[in-house]
């Protein structure tokens, strides 16, 4: 790290997840009047980036791929206190799985230059596939810490402090280093009452075509993309359930849960001798 | 996340004047604490000393604002803006106000609570302050076939507010407002699922300047929709139309619709087959009773309703005791001990009636739980529209059984 | 498009990730074992764990009587720790030389951690988190289902032309594999080449939560938003049924609950024998958590809430006096199903 921190944090614009379904003429997603809302984990890695540029200092960037009309989303992360933003905006950039959508944001992030630390959002609330962060830091060829809950800043290095499987762990990682951030793992400021100003205000982002990134076309969006779909469908809702109505008073209704609760645990298999207390 | 705010160096018993952040406090009031000469009527008034937990000392916070010191840290949060300590003020001071202002310095030094944020982003994302699907905002009048609001063919905007649309007890008062509407032939339509947040949850969390916002794009939709009568279903969104939307407000008309009711009633429009002989209190929602100074139009609504008696609670009309669901309060979490609704449930139900009437969503939410945790079984928490509905005043809307209580 | 590292001529036979910490494997690797072996008859490939770490021979052992085919056991001082990195470089490594058609890990937070830097340094398609995996019938592609915008839409994933085809698949939605061996099978140990550089990321510390897995739980009592942050009644209830504590999404966004209690697509998918819904609205995407649950007991005020739809047994009230009213009834049976 030379001089001040510069944070990257890449944001995703997503559709809301309840209003979008699958139309069943053409079997493919149904966007339609879908509203779009930042990644709800990604609003968590601009909180992180942000509380870190208050405690140290430095400056954040934004990075995001989509249309024209994400501009608007990234001038809400300007006004919670971004620094700049930059929308990759290109016809051939759609279709892009993680692979090809790794390497993109990688390439712009190398266009940008002199990045301490990127951040994201563990995962993407419409493809929930949380590998994009680990690939841009392959990418990159530089480290990559997941699911983090906290980050601190120590001489140039990150401790951070991450989720694994029924724990948690503290990492020591130098910089640069890709992040993603666990959702919830604090609350995203809302914006500055300064900062409000700016969202009605044009040219505070810089968009950039596939032309603008040194990458070759080939290997991004549609056609560098090695993963396809091959079907889609709705979640099916179960069926199969008893539906059976309890009624009486609160007294009644629970002793009626009491006998059934009983009568199954009596029915079922007993439990194992290393279980029961 | 660390507080920004220069808190001034204390000894013991000795306070540093920071005159920089004075200006600030006295720009984020608007210098209206000046006027307070500290009689400490209003810590004395304030609801939070009936119940248990810290109290917010309210002379204080005005002494505290007055200097431009700090010191009032969570208790500006506590405020429910239910406006009793304002009514007692032998010197005018706008309490509420102040409280709001140190609330938005609050904001701006990012010393808000955090979870806070949360509301105002679920307004920013989804156009109200519960988090819920704008795509199914209007999804409460199924069945109902309300009309688009059309100026060539409506006269007024029936605006149902955020909680009316998606609580689901708030939706059947809804319902039943409409039903009202009807009996009265009011000629009315609603703006769909494109009705927004009138932002009261914006102004009343302190965050001025995001609620200015909210204001102007809403009366810029409201002058492009044709609206020039407004009927609204919560006191809060009758209290921010009407109060708090500057110039832009004056080009439209802003009733409650308990206002709207005793203007029919009057007028001959809307009549009442009555109840069996039962009774009820009445809950005056802050919002009317002590905001707009109108507790009447709920009383004639009452009154016109044969067979049933009022019984008042000692507390009423201006005197009345805040549910604790305003002044933001809806979207904070308040111990069950620290619950002003209980006390609220138990005056209710020491008057012997059958009924709790009031005519405010978040009133209703409150009260039943009041009624829930104090035990008063035989309570029912009811809308004046409910009610009204019930006391036949027409045939209920379409396919509604369900839009009068069940 | 980007050139494959190998061809799927070139490549052969299925390959799962054994997730190993402390020398004990991650139940969703056994999980996937399960269905690797059901996907290797169908296609007659050969079935091969591959375990990475360092002083794991009596481990590597043990998984050789598991079933499957052969054990491929990668070792290097570095690899005791798991570190995406190091990790990634050491298992790219063999699985070039060696050139898998099917490459399977655990969706857990290593599994993906790993997952998502080797998928790029292959050079090949990664399809993550799935909720079933399958051969298609004519091409023999690994078709994976993944589930996105909260559990709504299901789509499936293939990768044509690049291998291995890589898959991560969510714990929990396949059963553990049950059958062992008579004999161990083979265990190859390759010693990997892990150069310092390889690894610059250095766990400080960690720590293991006390708390349960509850995608693990014979019973569970979830809080829905109706409960309303009131967990003590949960929490009692609880205790009467010797249960765990799950909750849905609006509950734990209300931080009522950890994140490691939802159920649900974004979360845990259960399996209890018996689960009793409290106050919970049935959104599809927190219903399918509970889809493979024995008994389902739903409590909500509301006659239209659509878990009704998902529950056994239905009780349209105001779910706290009867949850009282049970956690009673069980105390005054002497601690009743225990």
């Amino acid at each position: 790290m030379t001089g001040e921190l510069h944070m990257l944090v890449c944001l995703k614009v997503v559709p809301k997840s309840e209003e979008v379904g699958v139309d069943r003429a053409t079997n493919t997603l149904d966007r339609g009047n879908a509203r779009s809302e930042i990644n709800p984990p990604d609003m968590n890695a601009l909180e992180a980036a942000l509380a870190l540029k208050d405690r140290y200092g430095g400056r954040v960037s934004l990075l995001s791929m989509g249309p024209p009309f994400v501009v608007p989303m990234l001038r809400v992360g300007l006004a919670m206190g971004a620094d700049a933003a930059y929308l990759l905006s290109d016809r051939a950039f759609g279709g892009a799985d993680t692979l090809a959508t790794s390497l993109t944001l990688a390439s712009a992030i190398r266009k940008i230059g002199d990045i301490d630390l990127v951040l994201c959002g563990e995962e993407s609330s419409d493809g929930a596939t949380a590998q994009v962060p680990p690939g841009i830091a392959a990418w990159l060829g530089i480290p990559q810490v997941t699911y983090a809950m906290d980050i601190e800043l120590e001489r140039g290095h990150i401790l951070v402090t991450r989720e694994i499987r029924g724990g948690e762990e503290v990492l020591d990682a130098p910089l640069p280093a890709v992040v993603s951030v666990k959702v919830s793992c604090n609350q995203p400021r809302f914006m500055d009452v300064e900062g409000m100003a700016g969202l009605d205000r044009d040219g505070t982002v810089t968009t950039w075509t596939a032309a603008d990134l040194d990458v070759d076309v080939n290997h991004i969006g549609l056609a560098g993309s090695p993963t396809s779909v091959a079907g889609l469908r709705e979640a099916l809702q179960t069926v199969g359930r008893r539906r059976e109505v309890v009624t009486g008073t609160p007294e009644q209704e629970a002793h009626i849960l009491y006998e059934r609760i009983s009568e199954f645990v009596r029915s079922s298999s007993p439990r194992t001798q290393e279980t029961s207390t | 996340m660390t507080a920004l705010v220069d808190r001034p160096a204390t000894a013991a018993n000795v306070i540093l004047l920071d005159d920089d952040r004075w200006d600030r406090v006295l720009a984020a009031t608007h210098g209206e604490a000046a006027a307070c000469y500290q009689c400490g009527t209003c810590t004395a008034t304030c609801p939070w000393g009936l119940v248990a937990g810290p109290s917010i000392g309210v002379r204080s916070v005005i002494r505290e604002a007055q200097l431009g010191i700090d010191g009032w840290a969570e208790a500006v949060w506590r405020c429910t803006t239910c406006g009793a300590c304002e009514a007692r003020c032998p010197h005018q001071v706008p309490i509420g106000e102040v409280m709001l202002g140190l609330r938005g310095l609050a904001w701006r030094e990012r010393t808000a609570p955090g979870e806070l944020s949360s509301v105002l982003w679920d307004m920013h994302w989804d156009g109200n302050p519960w988090g819920r699907p704008p795509s199914t905002r209007s999804a409460w009048a199924a069945g109902l076939d309300i009309p688009r609001f059309d100026p060539g063919i409506h006269t007024t905007l029936l605006y149902i507010g955020c909680t009316a649309s998606y609580d689901r007890r708030a939706q059947k008062v809804a319902r039943a407002v409409v039903g009202l509407m009807r009996a009265g032939g009011v000629p009315f339509g609603t703006l769909g699922d494109d009705e927004p947040c009138c932002g009261d949850p914006a102004r009343s969390l302190g965050n001025d300047a995001y609620f200015e916002r909210i204001a102007a794009a809403n009366a810029a939709q409201f002058k492009v929709a044709g609206v020039t009568d407004i009927v609204t279903v919560s006191p809060h969104c009758y209290d921010t139309f009407s109060s708090h939307y500057g110039a832009a407000g004056d080009q439209f008309q802003v009733r409650h619709y308990s206002q709207l009711a005793r203007d029919l009633i009057a007028e001959g429009k809307l009549t009442f087959s009555g109840l069996e002989a039962t009774s009820a209190t009445f809950h005056d929602p802050c919002y009317l009773a002590r905001h707009h100074d109108e507790t009447e139009a709920p009383r004639a609504m009452l009154a016109a309703i044969p067979g049933l008696e009022l019984a008042e609670m000692e507390r009423s009309r201006s005197e009345t005791l805040c549910c604790g669901g305003g002044g933001g309060r809806m979207w904070m979490e308040t111990p069950a001990d620290e619950r002003f609704a209980t006390a609220r449930a138990r005056e209710a139900a020491a008057t012997g009636a059958a009924y709790l009437v009031t005519t405010c969503p978040h009133c209703i939410s409150c009260l039943e739980d009041g009624v829930s945790v104090a035990g008063a079984r035989d309570l029912k928490v009811i809308d004046l529209a409910e009610l009204a509905m019930l006391a036949g005043c027409v045939s209920a809307p379409t396919t509604s059984p369900e839009a009068s209580h069940d | 498009m980007i050139d494959p590292a190998y061809s799927p001529q070139a490549a052969s036979g299925i390959w799962v990730f054994l997730e190993q910490d402390g020398n004990v494997l991650a139940p969703v690797s056994l999980e996937l074992l399960g269905k690797a072996r059901e996907l290797s008859r169908q296609s007659g490939a050969e079935l091969t764990g591959l375990l990475a770490g360092h002083n794991l021979d009596e481990l590597a052992g043990r998984a050789a009587s598991l079933d499957l085919d052969r054990v491929v056991y990668v070792s290097h001082p570095l690899l005791e720790r798991f570190t995406a990195e190091a990790y990634a470089h050491a298992t790219a490594e063999v699985i070039l030389q060696q050139r898998p058609d099917i490459f399977l890990l655990g969706a857990t937070p290593y599994g993906r951690d790993l997952a998502g830097r080797l998928a790029v340094m292959l050079r090949t398609g990664l399809t993550a988190d799935c909720t079933d995996l399958a051969l298609d019938p004519e091409s023999g592609l690994l078709l994976g289902e993944v589930s996105g915008f909260g559990g709504g839409i299901l789509a499936t994933i293939k990768c044509e032309q690049h291998r291995p085809q890589m898959a991560t698949v969510r714990p929990g939605v396949f059963a553990e594999v049950q059958s062992q061996r008579d004999t161990a099978a083979p265990v190859e140990k390759v010693e990997a080449d892990v150069p310092a550089s390889a690894c610059p990321v250095a766990v400080v510390s960690r720590r293991q939560h006390a708390g349960v897995d509850v995608s693990r739980a014979e019973r569970l009592v979830i809080a829905g938003a109706g409960v309303r942050g009131d967990m003590g009644t949960v929490e009692a209830l609880a205790r009467a049924l010797d249960a765990e504590i799950g909750a849905t999404r609006v509950a734990v966004d209300e931080g009522w609950a950890g994140r490691e209690q939802q159920i649900g697509q974004t979360g845990v998918i259960a399996r209890p024998k018996l689960a009793v819904v409290c106050g919970a609205s049935g959104a599809t995407q927190f219903t399918v958590g509970i889809e493979q649950a024995g008994l389902v007991i739903a409590l909500n005020q509301d006659p239209e809430a659509s878990i009704f739809e998902q529950a056994d047994l239905c009780v349209v009230d105001d779910l706290f006096p009867v949850v009282r009213a049970l956690v009673a009834e069980f105390e005054s049976h002497n601690g009743g199903a225990k």
